[in-house]
């Protein structure tokens, strides 16, 4: 069997599934240098330039990267017991190497990879028939993943969308233990990017299947991730909760990384207030106004951002005015950078980030611990950049 | 055409339909190799692959005449595993067209193989597919075109050779007397009417053949047409 | 690939049966019904014609079965050298079974001079008017074909490598025409391929091998013997042979005087006893003159 010639121990029961990652890439230009246990929960997003060595870490943890110096562990739940069994894919100082047919890691590439003479079900034929210990059933998966008018198809003559989908199920119907998601919606329009990320939610909450997420786009990672893992420079920058770990790249000193911003995870008070506006409760006696979407219904909770050049400060309480948002808040942190300032400020528990003018944070004399207005218009409440 | 000429046609047919197979047998790995490979030694390789190419036929035939002879290491080895003297052998003709029909199927797979890529290969193999596995899955189905290309090209030059067989063959009849060689035979012999009819009967079967080839590889590239327009559509 | 050849073999074969059966098996060329194995002989292209027509009689009056192997001197040679299963060997010329003969791959005095090869000039574009060139004597033929032409192409064999380009060498310059005609030569691999040059058109004249004009009902000037040095064309019975009785049988048959004087008739110079102690009686038929026509 698959499993005989991988290297397994029983871990204690009450920890998590987890991949402990120690390793060494090196190329003539780029040496990616990971040592982290990354705990696998949900969907863990793997953000970074090009460059920063995000594919890279995908293809050694999938096997198909050969040159790498290290080790990494996969503990992931057993066959038989649903006990966790740890595998080691790779040991290079033991000399042991992990086939990637072997490790039970599924991947879905930026183009899709589907293969060219098989038709739509041919593809997902293909995963079923290598798959061991087979659990899921074909057509629930097709359900999940929308492909249910398409299996007679031949694949060039999907869309991009299209093509991702039937990449996607065919991942899944191998049954990994582990999914790696390599740039999957980069080549797709916005339409199909916001389907795919609900599919992938979906799919990742029914089968209870860990994800690694890798994108250079952080509105996607946003929307979908629980913790997120910066990369740059081959180097790991930061790890963990996912708006924490947006909120500290506000103040990386390298400002093209990211588009300064306030992530929220919020419930949905109301979905629509009968002006075409959905209520987010950030707290007992504050509320988020946003333009409302079809795409909140059923939700409770909501993932969405504001750029902080959408914010706007006021002194005194701003009324007779068209903006919706208007926070209450203390300045914590005025940070200076050039001809701008970015601002931290505290609206009860929850930090926002607006940046300014230095001009007018002159003109207005903002210091530390002084009290402000934040207005932004509902608008600027969103879950993409479009 | 009179029974000397039919024993020779058996003959052809028998020595290019084996030497094929066995192209296609030790060809594809080494065209897989060759085209994996990125160690420098490569250059070297195919370029020993080629040298049928550029070298004329009897000087090849010349060398493997002493190789093959009893008097030298091949065709000593040869002697003593299976008893028969390898040079003017049967066995000795198909060995000679299998190492100067080789260029003409290594080459086309190793193209394929080249353009196919890794992309794939890694897909199959992340969703559990085994080397061998991969090969027969994916590999093969989508380098058909190739693959009927070297085989065809390589029977094709097979039942064309003339120089190498002459020399390692010695033209026995029911042995390594094959189609080429009785053509020439006519032609010396000034029996011009037997060598037209053999020569005719060669191009029309030879045309035959290559149209059935094109046939064979026509609904794939009618599919492909059809794809790019619907590409271009879109 | 089984389709492909399933129809390959299918069209080859139908053209076969389809063809006509105006030609009938040659017994020489198709393999033995019983078990002993046909008397391989290896013979210079330029003899193949002759040696079959006189193999039919061998088979009638000794029973025994032969292949017959064509091809060039000095290929065959090559392969005796290294092996190949031939019985006997009949050479276009005297040099490689002499070479075979001292490097031990041969019967001991087994060599002997089966055919003596006759040059003979052709012109493609004479040969309309061949009565009247026939009142003409070589000489005078080719000193006028210089004179008239001196720069049409003139085809012989390699006088370094084939004996008949050797002879015909000889003949041009015991004429004195060597120096002259020398620039304006084509020259032949072997004497085949000089006369296929010429049968083809692509060179009007030449010094060709006379029973090649026989053999195709042409007509040329012979040229006389005593112009050139001997083209000896000689056989030997390979050592490693395994039928060296029916080689023997073979070699006797040869030079016979029946079938020396069949072989004189197909084109070719009386051979001289010098070598066949058997032909030694029989030197007197002035047979060279049937060749003429």
């Amino acid at each position: 069997m698959m499993m005989s010639n991988a290297k397994l121990n029983k871990v204690p029961a009450g920890d998590c599934p987890q991949l402990d990652i120690n390793i060494r890439v090196s190329y003539q230009q780029f040496e990616l240098a990971i040592n982290l246990p990354i705990p696998l929960k949900g969907i863990t997003g793997i953000f970074g330039h090009s460059a920063s060595g995000k594919s890279t870490l995908l293809r050694a943890i999938a096997g198909l990267e050969k040159t790498l110096i290290g080790d990494i562990t996969l503990t992931s739940d057993g066959v038989a017991d649903k006990a966790l069994v740890s595998k080691t894919l790779v040991n290079s100082e033991q000399g042991y190497y992990l086939k990637p047919e072997a490790r039970q890691i599924g991947l879905v590439f930026q183009n899709s990879r589907l293969f060219g003479h098989l038709s739509v079900l041919g593809n997902l034929e293909f995963s079923v028939k290598r798959c061991k210990n087979r659990q899921l059933d074909l057509n629930e998966v097709i359900e999940l993943t929308e492909l249910t008018t398409l299996l007679e198809h031949q694949v060039n003559q999907l869309s991009g969308g299209q093509q991702q989908r039937v990449a996607l199920a065919r991942a899944i119907l191998a049954e990994p233990k582990l999914l790696l998601l390599d740039e999957p919606l980069s080549a797709l329009d916005q339409h199909s990017k916001t389907q795919l990320l609900k599919m992938m939610l979906n799919i990742q909450k029914k089968l209870n299947l860990p994800m690694l997420y890798v994108s250079h786009s952080l509105d996607e990672l946003q929307q979908v991730c629980d913790t997120l893992l910066v990369l740059a420079k081959g180097k790991v920058v930061n790890f963990g909760n996912i708006h924490q770990i947006i909120h500290q790249l506000n103040n990386f000193d390298d400002p093209t990384l990211i588009h300064q911003q306030t992530s929220l995870s919020l419930p949905i008070k109301q979905f629509n207030n009968g002006h075409g506006l959905a209520v987010l409760a950030l707290n007992a006696e504050q509320d988020i106004y946003l333009t409302s979407d079809k795409a909140f219904e059923n939700q409770t909770q909501l993932r969405c951002f504001i750029l902080a050049s959408d914010i706007s400060i006021a002194l005194t309480e701003p009324s007779n005015s068209s903006i919706v948002n208007h926070l209450f808040g203390t300045i914590k942190q005025i940070s200076h950078r050039k001809n701008k300032v970015l601002l931290t400020i505290n609206c009860g528990s929850q930090e926002f980030f607006v940046t300014i003018s230095a001009f007018s944070q002159q003109k207005l004399s903002l210091n530390s611990r002084q009290q402000v207005y934040l207005q932004f218009k509902a608008s600027a409440v969103r879950t993409f950049i479009h | 055409m009179i029974n000397s000429d039919l024993q020779a046609l058996v003959t052809t047919l028998e020595m290019a339909a084996l030497t094929t197979l066995i192209l296609l047998i030790i060809g594809t790995p080494l065209a897989w190799y060759l085209a994996k490979m990125t160690s420098r030694f490569k250059v070297i390789i195919e370029a020993v692959v080629a040298l049928p190419l550029v070298l004329p036929p009897t000087v090849l035939g010349f060398y493997l005449l002493i190789a093959f002879s009893p008097e030298y290491l091949p065709g000593q080895l040869w002697q003593q595993t299976t008893g028969q003297q390898l040079a003017f052998s049967f066995s000795a003709i198909v060995i000679g067209s299998v190492l100067y029909s080789l260029p003409f199927v290594v080459q086309p797979l190793q193209k394929a193989f080249e353009q196919l890529g890794d992309s794939l290969l890694e897909a199959g193999a992340l969703l559990g597919a085994g080397p061998i596995d991969r090969f027969f899955s994916i590999v093969l189905p989508l380098t058909k075109a190739s693959f009927i290309t070297a085989a065809s090209l390589g029977f094709a030059h097979t039942v064309g050779e003339f120089g190498v067989i002459l020399m390692i063959g010695g033209n026995i009849p029911g042995e390594t007397r094959v189609l080429s060689i009785a053509l020439f035979d006519h032609v010396e012999a000034f029996d011009y009417a037997r060598a037209h009819l053999l020569a005719i009967s060669l191009l029309i079967g030879s045309m035959v053949l290559l149209a059935a080839i094109y046939w064979l590889n026509l609904p794939k590239r009618n599919n492909n047409k059809n794809l790019n327009q619907v590409r271009s559509i879109k | 690939m089984l389709r492909i050849l399933l129809v390959s073999i299918l069209v080859m074969n139908l053209l076969a049966v389809n063809s006509s059966q105006a030609y009938q098996s040659n017994v020489n060329d198709s393999k033995n019904e019983d078990n002993s194995k046909p008397l391989r002989i290896a013979v210079a292209s330029n003899f193949t014609p002759v040696l079959k027509v006189l193999l039919e009689d061998f088979t009638k009056q000794t029973g025994i079965k032969s292949q017959v192997i064509s091809g060039a001197s000095g290929a065959m040679f090559l392969q005796i050298k290294y092996g190949a299963p031939f019985d006997v060997f009949l050479s276009a010329d005297s040099r490689r079974p002499k070479e075979l003969e001292q490097a031990g791959y041969t019967l001991k005095s087994s060599r002997k001079t089966y055919a003596t090869g006759q040059l003979a000039f052709y012109s493609s574009s004479l040969s309309s008017n061949a009565n009247s060139l026939s009142q003409l004597s070589i000489e005078e033929i080719l000193s006028i074909d210089q004179l008239r032409k001196p720069s049409a192409r003139f085809a012989i064999a390699n006088p370094d490598t084939a004996p008949y380009g050797k002879a015909a060498k000889e003949a041009l310059t015991h004429l004195g025409l060597w120096q002259a005609y020398e620039s304006r030569l084509v020259k032949g691999i072997n004497i085949g391929q000089t006369f296929t040059k010429l049968r083809s058109k692509a060179v009007t004249r030449g010094i060709v091998a006379n029973s090649q004009l026989v053999l195709n009902n042409l007509s040329g000037v012979i040229i006389p013997s005593s112009y050139h040095q001997a083209i000896e064309q000689q056989l030997v019975i390979i050592r490693r042979s395994k039928q060296q009785a029916a080689a023997e049988k073979l070699s006797h048959f040869l030079l016979s005087i029946e079938s020396q004087n069949r072989i004189v008739s197909y084109g070719y110079a009386q051979t001289k006893q010098v070598n066949n102690a058997n032909n030694a009686n029989n030197a007197n038929k002035k047979l060279s003159e049937l060749t003429a026509k």
